[in-house]
């Protein structure tokens, strides 16, 4: 299997945005509908109060050629949490499915810490206008830190397998201070949790499910999962987890790993192989990779250079 | 059923008076009784002085009372009995308060963690940790909290109390219900909750406030305090106002629910038979009710003014349980 890159398909400084939103189109996820696809994304405020970045959903329509902008949102997909909750800094990846009539929306919560910058965790909105807006199950998150999962639980990723909900998302292993004058970083590995209505998970509780290529201090995010010929395939991304912004041998690749029992993921990030195209947009960086569908082809949508702050591309498997 | 009548024996602990020990300056708050053949061993929270920028810390810790005199201190724990956690971890800033059983040798302790946060100013999380040496030191189950945030208990998951009946865990405890903007502060305002368990590690929620707000909608409620006797269980607990309530007017005084199911409360403050003093250490405020038995007798450990900066009292039940 090979990926065939198509290039950047949205930039986000090219429209107008909800939220006075201005850059970042990050982390890119799709609904699939018949006549176009409807892709959220995160994108970036300037918090008022500080001058630190919110993240907010949008989402923009696309033809299924993914040549043609038919639409972007104008409104606000679903407002950011209140005072002292989960998710009231941003929301940042949304994970969508369409689930008995209407669409769940997984939403990774971001809120603001003081001894390090942030922690977060998984919450659940509801969709009943075909993904234009969303309202929460509750104020609180679906999927949260555990005795063994003691901070950042995100970046849930879910797929009904049968009549079993099975959610792919990330746990922080703890923060670190990598030298004497640094801000703490983060260290974050893939894990699994299921459920049988959507609301209620069971965690394996800190069992890492992808092994590690850089080591024990390598951060795993955003997994995507789908069946390929019988065999389940994850996509995700893999970094260092420290000096990862401007170093960038030390930033976001795409990883890959394949199962055939959804219990067991053997990883094997060449093949197939998204790699970084040099002197292009995303020559630096390759990250939050969210694969789907779409008339009997197999794409992955994907973030570039600087975390996405000029949009998202797509590749097409080649078999 | 009668009313409680509580007579008041005085105040027993007095933080202040405790030299040399760096974490403990001020503070001895939410108290809970271990009891041992001589002694009985009362877990408290306390404070090493601000920092810089007039934050606290919280730690928990101990004073050994004897037994056949609970106003004679035999010993104060040498050092807390619990470290905090590390960075970003639920209880990097403080635990507290801390709520003990004993699980055949050992000993469990169910706390609250405390972190900080940048438009509110803390959160809490609920951890449990375990000891081997009869209550002198606590080993954490894990870095992270075990009863966790979810849809209807978003923030502030505090003020645990641990028990056990009929061979099943029972936590009671407060779940924040929203922040408050008071004059430009974020106060929270939480509610009395309940989970039960089978091993003490797996909880379900109730997912239900089981205490009515009786003085107004934004009541907080704290120190859920549960106990079993003549056919029904009682919970003492405290209330008070959602503003304004760090003095005498809109502070904390002691409440009652009684039930015949666990489930099901029926709060009568009239019955609770403790209020503010006249004068004295407890003249402003009372809070975070313990009751306990002990030698044929029921007491009831409380703080006074300021949320017990400067320590815990006793009284005794004046008659019998209702």
């Amino acid at each position: 299997m090979k990926w065939r890159k198509l290039g950047k398909i949205f930039d986000p400084t090219d429209y107008r945005l909800p939220n006075d939103c201005m850059e970042f189109a990050q982390s890119p996820q799709t609904l699939v509908f018949d006549d176009f696809v409807r892709i959220y994304f995160s994108t970036r405020a300037v918090d008022k109060k500080n001058g630190k970045y919110l993240s907010h959903i949008a989402f923009v329509d696309m033809t299924k050629d993914f040549r043609d902008v038919m639409r972007v949102s104008e409104d606000a997909v679903i407002p950011l949490g209140k005072l002292g909750c989960f998710d009231e800094h941003g929301i940042f990846p949304m994970n969508v499915l369409k689930h008995d009539g209407g669409i769940y929306a997984y939403t990774c919560g971001w809120n603001r810490r003081v001894s390090v910058s942030v922690d977060t965790a998984i919450g659940l909105a509801i969709s009943h206008d075909d993904g234009a807006t969303f309202e929460r199950l509750g104020d609180g998150p679906v999927l949260a830190a555990s005795p063994h999962e003691p901070c950042l639980v995100g970046d849930g990723f879910v797929k009904v397998i049968g009549e079993t909900f099975h959610m792919w998302y990330i746990f922080g292993t703890g923060w670190k201070k990598f030298s004497p004058d640094a801000a703490p970083d983060r260290t974050y590995k893939i894990g699994h949790a299921v459920s049988c209505d959507g609301i209620e998970w069971v965690k394996e509780e800190a069992l890492q499910i992808i092994p590690d290529r850089l080591g024990s201090e390598e951060s795993q995010a955003l997994p995507t999962v789908i069946e390929i010929n019988g065999r389940y395939h994850m996509f995700f991304c893999y970094r260092q987890s420290f000096d990862f912004r401007q170093n960038t041998g030390r930033g976001y690749r795409v990883g890959h790993a394949c199962s055939d029992d959804l219990v067991n993921w053997e990883r094997n990030d060449d093949d197939p192989l998204l790699d970084v195209t040099a002197g292009d947009w995303d020559s630096d960086m390759l990250c939050y990779p969210h694969v789907f569908e779409c008339d009997e082809k197999v794409y992955l949508l994907y973030n570039g250079n600087e975390f996405g702050r000029y949009g998202f591309g797509l590749a097409v498997l080649e078999h | 059923m009668s009313d409680f009548k509580w007579k008041k024996l005085g105040k027993v602990f007095t933080p202040q008076e405790v030299q040399g020990r760096a974490w403990l300056k001020e503070f001895a708050q939410a108290p809970a009784t271990l009891i041992f053949d001589d002694f009985v061993r009362v877990y408290f929270s306390c404070r090493p002085p601000a920092d810089e920028q007039g934050q606290f810390v919280s730690y928990s810790a101990y004073v050994d009372l004897d037994r056949r005199d609970l106003f004679n201190v035999l010993r104060v724990s040498e050092s807390p009995i619990l470290s905090l956690g590390g960075y970003g971890e639920f209880d990097e800033f403080g635990t507290y308060p801390v709520s003990v059983i004993r699980d055949g040798d050992q000993v469990r302790a169910y706390y609250a963690g405390w972190t900080r946060c940048e438009s509110v100013p803390f959160n809490v999380a609920i951890g449990m940790a375990t000891s081997q040496d009869q209550g002198r030191s606590f080993q954490k189950f894990g870095n992270g909290p075990v009863v966790p945030y979810s849809l209807d208990e978003p923030f502030v998951l505090s003020g645990p109390k641990v028990r056990r009946f009929n061979g099943i865990w029972y936590l009671w405890y407060i779940a924040g219900r929203k922040w408050k903007m008071v004059e430009g502060r974020a106060e929270p305002v939480y509610k009395i909750r309940m989970a039960s368990s089978s091993d003490g590690i797996h909880w379900i929620k109730m997912n239900k406030d089981l205490i009515e707000s009786r003085i107004e909608e934004d009541e907080a409620q704290a120190s859920p305090d549960v106990f079993y006797a003549n056919g029904k269980y009682h919970m003492f607990f405290c209330y008070r106002y959602s503003s304004h309530y760090r003095g005498k007017e809109n502070g904390y005084r002691i409440g009652y629910a009684s039930s015949t199911n666990l489930v099901d409360w029926v709060r009568d403050d009239g019955k609770a038979g403790i209020d503010i003093s006249a004068e004295g250490w407890d003249a402003e405020m009372i809070s975070y009710p313990h009751v306990f038995e002990l030698d044929g007798k029921i007491y009831l450990a409380y703080l006074g003014n300021q949320v017990g900066r400067s320590g815990f009292g006793l009284a005794v039940l004046d008659g019998e349980l209702g």
